[in-house]
């Protein structure tokens, strides 16, 4: 799939609720192999903007474009086929499925066995099923031993938080993504625990190849991960550029200095 | 306090069982009940069914106390104590409605209820009349009372094998007409086990206690090990788990030979059931979408198969050709009708698959009630008969084997069709379309997100259901050969829902054993026909306040915390109360965080 330009691209994305306009005139994009950091106040329609990439919200104005198409309209399911994973800001996991099959979900946009092949077992459909479960345990470990081995065959309520987002980081790795997109991924975490994922950001990048859009409040994550920061506020762009751009930029300090007062 | 044991909880435990006790009297189980002879002469279901409203509350009373995050049961002694207490105030407020009865005059309350009579308060008072009868009443409640609390406190080396026994003598007891056929057709004599057209004898009974209360302590003792010994060997060695499964085919192979037509009979109305509680268990269980218009599958099948094998239509002047008709061969058609219904399931799964929960339910309600209506519409009578039915579905003969006279061979023939569907369902459900249903069925906007299609997999779960649904329909047209819409009701999809519901939603073996209780049981004990509802009422209250998770629950649904978390979760739980608490507000907040997060 040859395309010139960015490997995602928003333009002019515009999405309210009722009188509240969490996104208005939004332009943003992501080059391929580029870690893009996006921050910002509570509020500021970071999430929001997530949610219209991946296909939960539609935009009511402007365009998203990955690879050069438009996926404006499509079902979830569809971007995710296209390869755009995400993690949620609440961890959403499959909270009654082991950790293996949750990674496991994730393979099922790359797997295609259909009812007779699953009832009568076909030898394609074997193989396929062993494809799915090694490609997940793959993806489980990438976070080291923490959610492999016995680990895998407990159910995911059982595992601690920052597991929990690990899993959740794990299984849309599992599908296969161009471009994953993480919702605040250090939230939650302690110190250690958020140095460590920082390191598993730059790897997703260095090792894996992704792209990757990533929502974060902690200021040494993003100083640690960036190829680009962009702040919002009031679900418009204010500021653009390499970390030390954006943090010395009067608006971005306005922003969150006026986020601590009121707070 | 009593042994840990309020006051307050003694007394309202107590009324409440009084209450109960006094709905049983309105509802006629007494008077129904009353000469039922379970063991000897004076041990009939209706003395039983006296003592029995204590016993529960008092059982309920004496139940282990939560303090601090602490459980903590009641003492033995107490705990008798405790029971007995409940059960004389039972008995007093059940006496005092007796007394009350009399006072105000039978015949008066007789015109509203109609079960109040003169031999209901002679039978209450054991005989004496009022008032000289009513300390009987209440002793007997104090018993049971203090049956209750024995049953809930005392060392459980005493308490399983004494309540096995009784348990036991008791069912026994109630299956007189069955168990004595089955005895004779086995070729032994029952004479010395029950009276003749009667309950157990004293003799019987006491040899059914010793050797079930043996059996509750042999289990105790060696059976945990045993236990483990068999569950690994079954996890560990594929032959052994193919002899098991051979085992189990072999058993349920011989059955309707060593039983007879009786049992082959109520088997065959269960293995219905099965049926229509497997392909339900998919759409409920497995996708997470209640259905509460299944009937529709049923009644389909059931037409279906008439239209497609040429059976004719009901007319007041004799029988008539349908409009449509095939005439195939059953085991032909049967294959077509599923296949239709996987059809239907797409057309009744299409106009709601944007709605969840309650909406969905409602809808899939009002869908089923329209297929009903149908079936008895004068619209519907030059296809399929319409309130006159259909009769003549004959064509289920091969050779020798015709499943329409004999009740035995209609056993094999709806085995053959339950084991196909139970295998299908199990092999789907382990597969990457079962693993599918699942995800949409915990979070269909996360499952949505993580590339798996929505709409797909609500239409599949919806054809496939439908398909294994109708093949109940097909069994139960064979079955009886004639088809009216009487059998079409809202009552079947409830029926079904009950099934799935008690057995354990989402789980093979709790279906069979849901439909074996609430279709089984009132099979075989044909005295309580009349009170089929009121009994499968009781028992989903019974399931849902006791046990949630079904009989036989799912692996998933009732995973259990591993230790070692809990703790490095203890303050997750703060972090994820403010993450809950931003997610309220975000708009669309349906991706909040599950309850279940916080476990």
């Amino acid at each position: 799939m040859r395309h010139d330009g960015h490997l995602l691209e928003l333009t002019g994305i515009g999405k309210h609720f009722g009188g509240l306009y969490a996104l208005s005139g939004l332009d943003l994009y992501a080059d391929e192999g580029e870690i893009v950091s996006v921050i910002g106040p509570n509020g500021a329609g970071k999430s929001t903007m997530f949610n219209v990439v991946t296909g939960l919200y539609p935009p009511d104005d402007g365009d998203v474009r990955f690879r050069g198409e438009s996926i404006v309209g499509l079902a979830p399911n569809r971007i995710t086929r296209l390869g755009i994973s995400r993690t949620f800001q609440t961890v959403h996991l499959f909270p009654n499925m082991t950790i293996l099959e949750n990674a496991m979900v994730g393979q099922h946009c790359r797997s295609r066995s259909g009812v007779f092949g699953s009832v009568v077992r076909l030898p394609s459909t074997r193989r396929e099923e062993e494809r799915i479960r090694a490609r997940a345990r793959e993806s489980l470990g990438f976070f080291g031993s923490r959610l492999a081995g016995y680990r895998e065959e407990q159910p995911a309520f059982a595992l601690s938080y920052a597991n929990r987002r690990r899993l959740e980081m794990a299984r849309a790795l599992a599908t296969d993504p161009v471009l994953i997109l993480l919702d605040e991924p250090t939230a939650g975490m302690n110190p250690r625990e958020t140095l460590e994922l920082r390191d598993h950001i730059v790897r997703m990048r260095d090792d894996l190849g992704l792209t990757v859009l990533v929502i974060e409040h902690d200021m040494r994550v993003v100083k640690g991960v960036s190829d680009r920061v962009v702040a919002l506020d009031y679900g418009r762009k204010i500021a653009e550029g390499t970390y030390e751009e954006v943090a010395s930029d009067p608006q971005v300090i306005e922003a969150y200095l006026g986020t601590q007062a009121a707070g | 306090m009593i042994g840990g044991v309020a006051r307050r909880s003694i007394v309202r435990g107590g009324l409440i069982g009084g209450v109960a006790a006094i709905y049983v009297a309105l509802v006629g189980l007494y008077t129904k009940f009353a000469d039922l002879e379970l063991v000897g002469e004076q041990v009939t279901l209706g003395r039983v069914l006296i003592v029995a409203p204590a016993l529960v509350a008092a059982y309920a009373v004496t139940r282990p106390r939560i303090v601090a995050g602490e459980r903590r049961p009641v003492a033995f002694g107490p705990g008798v104590a405790a029971g007995a207490q409940t059960g004389a105030v039972t008995g007093a407020a059940f006496a005092a409605a007796v007394w009350f009865a009399y006072w105000f005059g039978i015949d008066r309350i007789r015109e509203i209820f109609v079960s109040v009579t003169e031999p209901l308060i002679e039978f209450l008072t054991f005989g004496q009349g009022v008032p000289a009868g009513l300390p009987l009443l209440v002793g007997a409640s104090v018993v049971g009372g203090a049956v209750g609390g024995f049953a809930r406190t005392a060392p459980a080396r005493v308490r399983d094998p004494v309540s096995i026994g009784v348990v036991a003598v008791l069912l026994l007891g109630l299956l007189q007409r069955i168990v004595p056929i089955v005895f004779v057709e086995l070729g032994f004599e029952a004479r010395w086990l029950y009276r003749s057209g009667s309950g157990l004898t004293l003799l019987g009974a006491a040899l059914i206690f010793v050797v079930a209360a043996g059996a509750s302590v042999a289990w105790d003792r060696g059976g945990e090990r045993a236990r483990d010994r068999v569950r690994k060997t079954v996890e560990t060695a594929p032959a052994a788990r193919l002899g098991l499964l051979v085992g189990i085919l072999a058993t349920l192979f011989v059955l309707p030979l060593l039983f007879g037509s009786v049992i082959s009979e109520v088997l065959s109305q269960v293995m219905v059931y099965v049926l229509l509680g497997i392909g339900l268990n998919i759409v409920v269980g497995y996708a997470g979408l209640l259905d509460l218009g299944y009937v529709a599958f049923f009644a389909f099948g059931a037409y279906s198969t008439a239209v497609l094998t040429g059976a004719f239509l009901n007319t007041t002047t004799g029988a008539a050709e349908p409009a449509l008709s095939a005439d195939l061969n059953f085991y032909v058609a049967v294959w077509l009708v599923a296949l239709l219904a996987a059809g239907v399931g797409l057309l009744i799964g299409a106009p709601v698959l944007r709605l969840r929960g309650d909406y969905l339910a409602i809808v899939t309600l009002g869908l089923g009630e329209i297929v009903s209506v149908i079936t008895a519409s004068r619209w519907a009578q030059p296809l399929i008969g319409g309130p006159q039915g259909m009769r003549g579905v004959t064509k289920a003969q091969i050779g020798g084997f015709n499943p329409q006279d004999h009740p035995q061979q209609f056993y094999y023939l709806a085995l053959a069709f339950v084991l196909l569907a139970l295998f299908v369902s199990w092999r789907l459900a382990s597969s990457r379309i079962g693993r599918a249903w699942n995800a949409m069925r915990e979070d269909e906007q996360v499952a949505d997100a993580m590339g798996i299609s929505i709409i797909k997999f609500k239409l599949l779960a919806f054809a496939m259901g439908g398909a294994i649904g109708s093949l109940g329909g097909a069994l139960f047209a064979v079955n009886l050969g004639s088809l009216t819409p009487a059998s079409f009701e809202i009552l079947v999809s409830i029926t079904a829902l009950a099934v799935v519901i008690l057995g354990g939603l989402g789980s093979l073996p709790g279906v069979v054993v849901g439909a074996l209780v609430l279709i089984g049981l009132p099979g075989l004990l044909r005295e309580f026909e009349e009170y089929r509802l009121l009994i499968y009422g009781g028992a989903l209250v019974a399931i849902m306040v006791l046990r949630p998770q079904g009989l036989i629950p799912n692996v998933r649904r009732s995973r259990e915390l591993e230790q070692e978390e809990v703790t490095q979760d203890a303050w997750a739980k703060e972090v994820t109360g403010e993450a809950e608490a931003i997610a309220a507000v975000v708009p669309g907040g349906t991706l909040g965080v599950e309850p279940e997060d916080l476990e």
